[in-house]
């Protein structure tokens, strides 16, 4: 349901506040989403005076200096820094990206560093992903292939397997379905867009032999209608993908096929 | 343990942009017309009392406040069309790219303030 307000105990206060100790002239304050699951408080968002001088350009390094030279019980995930592994997925002055792809020159005056929206938080910037990752699992992320025996080659001509690009390049690091307000609110059925994407990527596989079954399964009132092209997924995707065009490419084809 | 779990901000934290601003507006304006048009069908009916009870509502909608409400149907009713036309647009496929969804979503914003003051200025028999 549509529930405007955060509950009681995610209600966020103030944190502490750690000023700069290296005496640099080139300052930014960094707020950062923290929770404990240890002390049984709200959460809150503690500030970072960090210096700037010795700092490289993403906010993912901005992370590494708090951790490693002022606050090591700050947790997130990361793991390659590149773009490729969809871990540091996280809200970035409001917006969904990778921090390790965001710069921080891009951000006007202090940055505000949340976990992905309307995830159960499981520590600081860590949110619990289980549910998306039930969804993937639902729409059968596999080739299904009947005819033709497993020792043979499948074979997709270049104009098929150009179909797939803008689809196969997602890394799910989630920036999308949780940038999206249909999904906050109904996210127990709603498929959400990185999900409906990968749906979308297996429907179009000219080697796939379950078309019409999978898009049965996808049309859906709730797994799939819930889009209302707001588009927060298609300007979140930090590898520049467009989840809201897949779903309608979907909506076209359910609509096109007799099912 | 798991109940435990705060909820991560989310409206509260995310940043608006053109595309979602003209869909909420969308369907805010959407309700705003159900409600218009149902006083649009009782006032239509009030006819049928006779003219003495036509003549209320007119004298409202004479009113300052009414004239302003009648604009703000207007805007709301244009809003809504404009919107619905780029909505059509899409689920045919197009108008997907981030650029366009903003060049459309100001079209629709814009567009339903120019054509208020058209509509206004028609209603005024100034054009």
């Amino acid at each position: 349901m549509v529930n405007i307000n955060l509950p009681e105990n995610s209600k966020v206060k103030k944190g502490k506040y750690f000023k700069d100790k290296t005496g640099s002239n080139n300052i930014r304050k960094v707020n950062v989403y923290r929770w404990d699951p240890s002390d049984g408080e709200n959460p809150r968002i503690d500030t970072y005076e960090v210096d700037m001088n010795n700092c490289p350009s993403k906010v993912l390094d901005i992370l590494n200096k708090i951790k490693n030279e002022i606050d090591s019980t700050l947790a997130y995930r990361r793991s390659c820094a590149h773009g490729v592994c969809g871990s540091c997925a996280m809200n970035i002055d409001g917006k969904n990206g990778l921090a390790c792809t965001t710069s921080h020159s891009q951000i006007d005056g202090e940055i505000n560093i949340y976990p992905l929206p309307h995830l159960k938080v499981k520590k600081d910037l860590i949110g619990d992903l289980d549910g998306l990752y039930k969804q993937y699992q639902s729409i059968e992320p596999w080739l299904k292939s009947q005819s033709k025996t497993q020792s043979t080659e499948i074979y997709q001509s270049k104009k098929d397997r150009a179909k797939l690009d803008g689809a196969y390049e997602c890394i799910m690091c989630a920036c999308c379905s949780t940038s999206c307000p249909s999904y906050w609110w109904n996210g127990d059925k709603y498929l959400g867009p990185a999900v409906l994407l990968q749906a979308y990527r297996w429907i179009i596989d000219s080697r796939d032999e379950e078309r019409k079954k999978r898009l049965k399964k996808v049309a859906d009132e709730l797994k799939l209608y819930r889009c209302h092209t707001i588009l927060n997924c298609t300007s979140a995707c930090p590898k520049g993908l467009n989840p809201a065009k897949a779903i309608a490419e979907i909506k076209k084809m359910v609509a096109a096929s007799n099912l | 343990m798991e109940n435990k779990s705060p909820l991560s901000p989310h409206i509260q934290i995310y940043k608006w942009h053109i595309s979602s601003l003209v869909s909420i507006s969308n369907r805010i304006t959407g309700i705003i017309n159900i409600i218009a048009i149902t006083l649009v069908c009782l006032w239509a009916s009030l006819l049928l009392l006779g003219e003495s009870s036509y003549e209320i509502i007119n004298l409202f909608l004479n009113s300052f406040i009414g004239k302003f409400m009648i604009l703000g149907i207007t805007w709301s009713f244009l809003f809504q069309v404009l919107s619905e036309i780029r909505h059509l647009i899409m689920d045919l496929g197009y108008g997907f790219e981030l650029k366009t969804t903003r060049i459309t979503g100001l079209l629709v914003i814009f567009g339903s303030i120019i054509l208020t003051i058209v509509f206004y200025l028609i209603g005024k028999n100034f054009i």
